[in-house]
């Protein structure tokens, strides 16, 4: 038996037309959409993005880039009439394009643009209230950077940005430095075990000996440790990779070599945690140059991968202006951030680089001369 | 600028009628995408004249494979695809909801308020679609 329906303009085509739109979905989406079609608890996603931006579509953990394809063909969107559901069905809209989801990389650059000049540096608390206007709140910021809200919660982390009276201000890297030898000597003078630091007691101590703000203590902690209730455990190595940063910001243009860098570094740290230093915690943030004497040791300059651009081309064109050739191991931390997974990482050395290799040593050049 | 997307049962947002049982089993009960190669021009005088108004009529054999649409002389015949990947369908929510519709059902001048009041409430996902009805090829006519 043939069934027979008729197919209709909904009662409110012209109202409606223009309110549908069909999204590919990705496996890993739609894997989580699927479920909670079914689930009590509504999922929130969101489209986020400018004007003048790209949109992305963001879950509560991953960043989705968001392309319009136009189809030759018109798809039609029907669903049953409401008055007469098993002999009629309507056509609520149609469609000539289909939006496409690609995975893509948070566009965290914005939040250095956006919170340019709320430095928080030692003794800013005196002076915070005549600093009025462009406050950057946590919404601000979530509605304006184009990346989901874990991704943004670990950015935020990660550029060590303070949440200040609802307010956000990255710490100047210097006070964090500050503090953050402060904390390893009270570990030391109070002797405490990094597993299971009271947070209260040691943000009491910051701020009655260092007048620093138990609420910038607390955050610092959380950065550099996993907090459980009232304790921190700390992570030792986080911190003295911080320490070692901070030394090697200063060498932005004249190199140190690394022998001076390292005993800079040790004595920041202290007797007792020197054994946690290696250059490998600093990866992706100096670069190595070895001058033309081959006796002398080589140097280091700060060279992080978070200011470089992140557009590909730009972005290898600078790194090839810092030095004429890498090898995998030395330019492999300068890319983690702009490609998704290691294959996308591949292929852009691929496209950028030319390989030669030498001795058994596989060194990457510049494919084109960016002379403009 | 954020636009709020929520994933919900489709009760929630109004619907909850199934289509007529062969089409049900397409894809999904209470919605189905028809792709057609060109589109659907519609004469009409007003713009709102073609609202309710009938299409043509769709069919479909016992296996429940073989969907033929009949727009006036012309008949097609179609088939269901496997959709490369899965297609979510999102629907202004303001739309969906159902107070709205039957108020929307009477006047015209609610036309116009669809965009500004329809972005606030964002966009909602009800269904995610894995096969369609394709009526790809040319249609032959039919002798009445």
């Amino acid at each position: 038996m043939t069934l027979q329906i008729s197919l209709k303009f909904s009662p409110n085509s012209l109202v409606e037309s223009g309110s549908y739109r069909l999204v590919e979905l990705p496996v890993d989406l739609c894997n989580v959409i699927e479920p909670a079609l079914n689930a009590s608890d509504p999922l929130h996603l969101c489209i986020k993005g400018q004007r003048d931006e790209d949109a992305v579509l963001c879950t509560q953990d991953k960043t989705y880039s968001l392309r319009s394809v136009v189809l030759s063909n018109t798809i039609l969107i029907v669903t049953p009439s409401p008055d007469d559901e098993s002999t009629s069905v309507d056509i609520r809209d149609q469609v000539t394009n289909i939006l496409e989801l690609a995975p893509c990389v948070p566009k965290l650059q914005k939040l250095d643009s956006l919170l340019k000049g709320r430095v928080y540096d030692e003794g800013c608390i005196d002076v915070d209230d005549q600093v009025v206007g462009n406050k950057v709140t946590y919404d601000d910021a979530r509605s304006s950077v184009q990346a989901s809200d874990s991704e943004l919660a670990l950015a935020l982390e990660n550029r060590r940005i303070l949440m200040i009276n609802g307010e956000l201000r990255p710490i100047a890297p210097s006070y964090l430095h500050h503090i953050l030898e402060l904390l390893l000597n009270l570990l030391v003078s109070l002797s405490l075990s990094h597993d299971a630091v009271s947070i209260n007691e040691l943000g009491l101590t910051l701020a009655e000996q260092h007048d620093v703000p138990q609420a910038v203590t607390t955050q610092v902690m959380a950065w550099f440790g996993t907090i459980d209730g009232d304790k921190c455990r700390l992570d030792l190595t986080a911190i003295v990779r911080e320490i070692g940063l901070d030394i090697l910001r200063n060498h932005r243009h004249e190199p140190v070599d690394q022998d001076t860098l390292l005993a800079k570094w040790r004595s920041g740290v202290g007797d007792s945690y020197e054994s946690r230093l290696s250059l490998e915690l600093l990866l992706g943030n100096y670069v190595t140059l070895h001058p033309s004497i081959s006796s002398a040791a080589p140097v280091m300059k700060y060279f992080p991968a978070s200011e470089l651009p992140i557009e590909p081309q730009t972005r290898f064109a600078d790194l090839f202006l810092a030095r004429s050739r890498w090898t995998h191991e030395e330019i492999t931390p300068f890319l983690t951030d702009i490609a998704v997974d290691t294959k996308e990482r591949d292929k852009l050395i691929l496209k950028y680089c030319r390989a030669i290799t030498e001795e058994g040593t596989t060194w990457y050049m510049a494919r084109t001369q960016y002379n403009g | 600028m954020i636009i709020p997307i929520t994933v919900s049962p489709p009760l929630s947002t109004g619907g909850g009628s199934k289509l007529p049982p062969p089409f049900v089993k397409v894809s999904h009960e209470e919605i189905m995408l028809i792709e057609l190669q060109g589109s659907l021009n519609v004469k009409a005088a007003e713009p709102g004249d073609r609202n309710g108004k009938l299409v043509g009529y769709l069919r479909m054999d016992e296996t429940g494979t073989k969907p033929t649409l009949e727009i006036g002389h012309h008949l097609l015949e179609g088939k269901i695809v496997q959709l490369v990947k899965p297609i979510a369908v999102l629907s202004r929510l303001k739309i969906v909801d159902s107070d709205k519709l039957e108020e929307q059902g009477e006047g015209e001048s609610t036309g116009t308020d669809k965009g500004e009041e329809g972005g606030d409430k964002g966009w909602g996902i009800s269904a995610v679609v894995k096969r369609k009805i394709v009526f790809g090829k040319r249609p032959m006519p039919v002798a009445q």
